[in-house]
């Protein structure tokens, strides 16, 4: 089917036409873009009215006429060909000698013009002949079809700036990355949608880790860029490492479409900031400095609210003080990246910062901690109107025609099945022994049963219903097979136990060392992660030490000051990191350690769990998760179940009352929680062992107290926390 | 060994403690060249010679350039920078400039506070009235001139004429153990039985002239 992608439509009558021409009489294979893409002409940008891609067809370019007016359609015909032509002969695997081979074809389509063709060269159609002339464009070259694509969304121009490998052995670890990193070479169709179609309000971009969030903010931050230079478009994110990502992504996709670099309306900018020159500037530092608010910095933040609110507190603080004014419009556009990890209030900060056009486009997963969104659904999220009835944002349902508000990508690109559903099984606790107290092994599960199949699993037995057998599972639809491929040198996932940090600390750098030197890997295609943030700065440096002695460089990307890079370009060194630096970084090689942190963790059962789940998702193909000890060995064993499931997810769906207490029983306490409570079990059974042995007498005690006991136990879930 | 190779392998023992105890996030290898005339040179590799082109820079700035040239020895947890280079001449010790750069902020806070606040390591460097400010011991056989230059010296805070006598050149570990303990007394207490301890054979410079006013004496006297 041809699918028609909804850029900015500059004729919307004409596009709407032609799209209903092509839909009704292609059925085969093809794209056909509206309002892209973006050419650099000598006199600056300029989209094309629409473009079309198809196997049988080739590449066709749309002048659209709107009126009756079909004067210099042969100039701007020719000056659309050239341009596109261009563009295309810039890759090589367009090219034989000098010839292009998918030259694009003219049409300028105007439905209410009436005169034919003046000109052979030059085709001008009507409504009557628009199919009849399109069916009579041949092309010889079907197998280029996905070649022309990857060129046409830039999507090879990151590839063509990406390191070579230097490969000798075919079978070797870095042949099967290349193979992969070469089989994703374009978006699919709902990547595409995200990247080109966009809302004149806010928009919502929905997916799993390694759905390509990060890369759609970028094409689309640069394609707006391309074709409204004078836009003010800021992208924002939570997690440093991110920003020099964004900046090569970026940088790159407009200089291919403008044939310039961005100027200075294009900020890629964090989201706190503080006062200095551009790379210091950030979304909040900007709205304070727009509307007069006082600018906290981080320490003066800590001090006023906790250190981990510290973020929301200013947040709020902005939105109390400028908020219910008028706020200033500070850009045109905001892409907000990782939307999960910032408290809600950022958005809403975000909203307000817009002018009357409100073009916000944030991006979330609502799996990165495995939690139900903690982002409240756009109704609640934006706040009511003036009328204090009507929600400032609603999604509106679907179109034809319509670019789409609320996009959910459920194809994972990055992490292969087993690696996906490993991930997810532990987080969930799928395969866990049982708990004594709730009777599952179950740690967390959403509430909303679908949201499994809007993150790309199927259900293959049973029913996604609560209290009933389950059995998902994820097809090729959603983790596309080619991802396996690298389980063809070494197996994907691998659980090891070790008997002491010291042999796992020996083991990892024989690895390592394995892979620089014999399984052609760079230095980049490794990551070592350690879950437990707090220790990971003295848990690395065993390996790393080990590492330095044999003359192997490595780094701790992630508790230093400001760096901004998480891998160091062109330099021999492995990266060892935490894992909130880990977030938003991926390898081919992925070394956990200290995994048996992760198994139990009383009062944080949910958090370390999440934090193995961040771990594993980190891989491109391989993951190799270590650990010491009982608590490894019996994780193992929870992954040996994963395996012999066929990567399945096989469980009993929670009712609601059981997902009540899985969240009481697993929720995360604070330091303060825990002492109370360990407090409260030595006191009760001191007491308990005191009444047994005849020491304490029930008479003893104040039969007040006693009573209010009495009504607490019988009473069962008055415990305060349901 | 001769004192060059000595010293070279004093750094390496050293940094690999630094690593292991956590304190060492990112570091260079020691690296020795030979130059004509009998001159060794001991440093660590890249851009060496960075921290005196951006004598005349804002303290901000140089540390980024230091920084992002990973003009350094060690790395530490804060981003604190160290240097270690000695010059020699027919394995005699002719000049030294062991440096600490502090980070002027730390913006890393505003992302992951609470891996600083929970990890005992970055006590130290939490109070918002620190003032962060580079320290360098230089040692210079040549340029000396007595009280105005003296041979060993301690600059604080890049002041163009600061040279604090002190009585001597430093080893790399007396230098290691001065900032840990000034600087990261947290990490020094939990971690200084960890960081392998080196002799030293000093050697005293510090003339009596320059013993008369306030200067630092290294080490107990022998």
């Amino acid at each position: 089917m041809t699918e028609i992608i909804w850029g900015a439509a500059k004729k919307p009558v004409a596009s709407q036409a032609l799209a209903e021409h092509i839909e009704r009489a292609f059925k085969g294979e093809g794209v056909l873009y509206i309002g892209y893409p973006v050419l650099s002409v000598p006199e600056g940008t300029n989209s094309i009215d629409a473009l079309w891609v198809s196997p049988e067809h080739g590449v066709v370019i749309f002048d659209l006429v709107e009126g009756l007016e079909v004067v210099g359609y042969d100039e701007r015909q020719d000056e659309l060909a050239n341009s596109l032509e261009t563009r295309l002969r810039a890759h090589k695997s367009l090219m034989r000698g000098r010839d292009l081979l998918a030259v694009p074809v003219v049409v300028t389509f105007a439905p209410r013009n009436n005169s034919n063709a003046i000109d052979d060269s030059h085709a001008l159609v009507n409504d009557q002949n628009l199919v009849e002339v399109l069916n009579e464009i041949n092309w010889t070259r079907p197998d280029l079809y996905t070649a022309v694509h990857s060129v046409l969304q830039s999507i090879s121009s990151i590839r063509r700036g990406r390191r070579r490998r230097n490969l000798t052995n075919e079978q070797s670890r870095g042949a099967q990355l290349k193979i992969l990193e070469d089989s994703i070479a374009n978006l699919d169709s709902r990547q595409s949608k995200a990247v080109i179609e966009t809302v004149e309000g806010v928009q919502r971009i929905r997916g799993l880790a390694g759905s390509g969030k990060t890369i759609i903010l970028a094409l689309k931050a640069a394609y707006l860029h391309a074709q409204h230079p004078d836009w003010k478009i800021a992208v924002t994110f939570n997690t440093r490492s991110l920003k020099a990502q964004f900046q090569r992504l970026i940088g790159t996709f407009v200089v291919e479409q403008t044939g310039e670099l961005p100027n200075e309306n294009l900020q890629i900018i964090n989201a706190w900031g503080a006062p200095g020159n551009a790379s210091r500037t950030g979304v909040y530092y900007q709205f304070c400095k727009a509307n007069g608010i006082e600018f906290l910095d981080f320490s003066a933040a800590k001090d006023k609210f906790s250190s981990s609110k510290a973020f929301e507190g200013v947040v709020d603080l902005a939105l109390a003080l400028g908020g219910s004014k008028d706020p200033e419009p500070l850009f045109d556009v905001i892409l907000v990246d990782e939307a999960q990890d910032f408290h809600p209030n950022f958005l809403k900060l975000c909203y307000l910062a817009l002018g009357k056009s409100k073009r916000l486009v944030y991006a979330y997963d609502e799996l990165q901690s495995l939690t139900e969104s903690n982002l409240p659904p756009p109704e609640e999220l934006f706040g009511l109107g003036a009328d204090g009835v009507t929600p400032n944002v609603v999604f509106r349902p679907p179109e034809p025609g319509q670019p789409s508000q609320d996009v959910i990508l459920e194809k994972c690109y990055r992490n292969s099945r087993p690696v996906l559903a490993t991930a997810h099984a532990l987080g969930f606790g799928i395969y866990r022994d049982p708990d004594p107290k709730t009777g599952t092994g179950l740690i967390q599960m959403f509430d909303q049963a679908h949201l499994w199949e809007e993150v790309g699993y199927r259900v293959m037995r049973g029913e996604l219903r609560d209290g009933h057998e389950v059995t998902l599972g994820r097809p090729p639809s959603t983790s596309p097979a080619f991802l396996e491929r690298p389980n063809d040198v070494d197996r994907l996932v691998e659980f090891l136990v070790f008997d002491s940090a010291k042999d796992q600390a020996t083991w990892l750098v024989d690895q390592i060392e394995r892979n620089i030197k014999i399984d052609e890997l760079n230095f980049d295609d490794i990551i070592v992660i350690n879950p437990d943030p707090i220790t990971t700065a003295k848990s690395v440096g065993l390996p790393r030490k080990l590492l330095f002695e044999k003359g192997f460089q490595s780094h701790l990307a992630g508790v230093d000051t400001s760096s901004d890079v998480f891998f160091k370009a062109d330099e021999q060194s492995i990266a060892f990191t935490g894992i909130f630096r880990a977030k938003g970084n991926e390898a081919g090689m992925v070394y956990v350690m200290n995994a048996h942190d992760c198994y139990r963790s009383w009062g944080s059962l949910g958090r370390v769990r999440n934090q193995i789940f961040t771990a594993i998702t980190r891989s491109k193909a391989w993951v190799k998760v270590c650990g010491v000890g009982e608590d490894m060995r019996r994780l193992k064993e929870e992954f040996e179940r994963v395996e012999s499931h066929n990567y399945e997810l096989n469980f009993v769906y929670p009712t609601e009352e059981t997902r009540k207490h899985l969240r009481v029983l697993n929720r995360d306490l604070t330091a303060e929680e825990k002492k109370r409570i360990k407090g409260a079990v030595t006191s009760v059974s001191s007491l308990a062992d005191d009444i047994a042995a005849g020491r304490v007498l029930l008479e003893d005690l104040p039969k007040k107290e006693l009573d209010r006991l009495r009504k607490l136990l019988t009473s069962g879930s008055a415990n305060g926390v349901t | 060994m001769a004192l060059p190779e000595a010293i070279a392998r004093e750094i390496k023992i050293l940094t690999a403690d630094l690593i292991e105890v956590g304190l060492s996030v990112d570091q260079n290898f020691p690296s020795l060249r030979d130059f004509a005339g009998g001159i060794r040179d001991l440093g660590f590799g890249p851009s060496e010679g960075l921290s005196q082109t951006l004598r005349n820079v804002a303290y901000a700035t140089a540390y980024e350039t230091l920084k992002e040239g990973r003009a350094y020895n060690v790395r530490l947890i804060d981003g604190g920078l160290m240097q270690f280079l000695y010059r020699f001449r027919n394995d005699e010790l002719v000049t030294h400039r062991l440096a600490f750069f502090p980070s002027p902020d730390l913006l890393e806070f505003q992302n992951n506070p609470e891996v600083y606040e929970l990890d005992e390591m970055y006590g130290d460097v939490l109070h918002r009235n620190v003032v962060t400010t580079p320290l360098r011991f230089d040692f210079d056989r040549d340029a000396f001139v007595e009280v105005h230059h003296p041979m060993a010296h301690l600059t604080i805070g890049q002041y163009r004429n600061c040279r604090i006598p002190v009585s001597g050149p430093l080893s790399p570990f007396m230098f290691v153990n001065f900032i840990l303990k000034a600087f990261y007394n947290t990490a020094y207490r939990l971690y200084s039985g960890e960081i392998r301890e080196h002799a030293y054979d000093y050697v005293p410079t510090i003339t009596a002239a320059e013993t008369r006013f306030v200067h630092m004496q290294i080490g107990a006297p022998a």
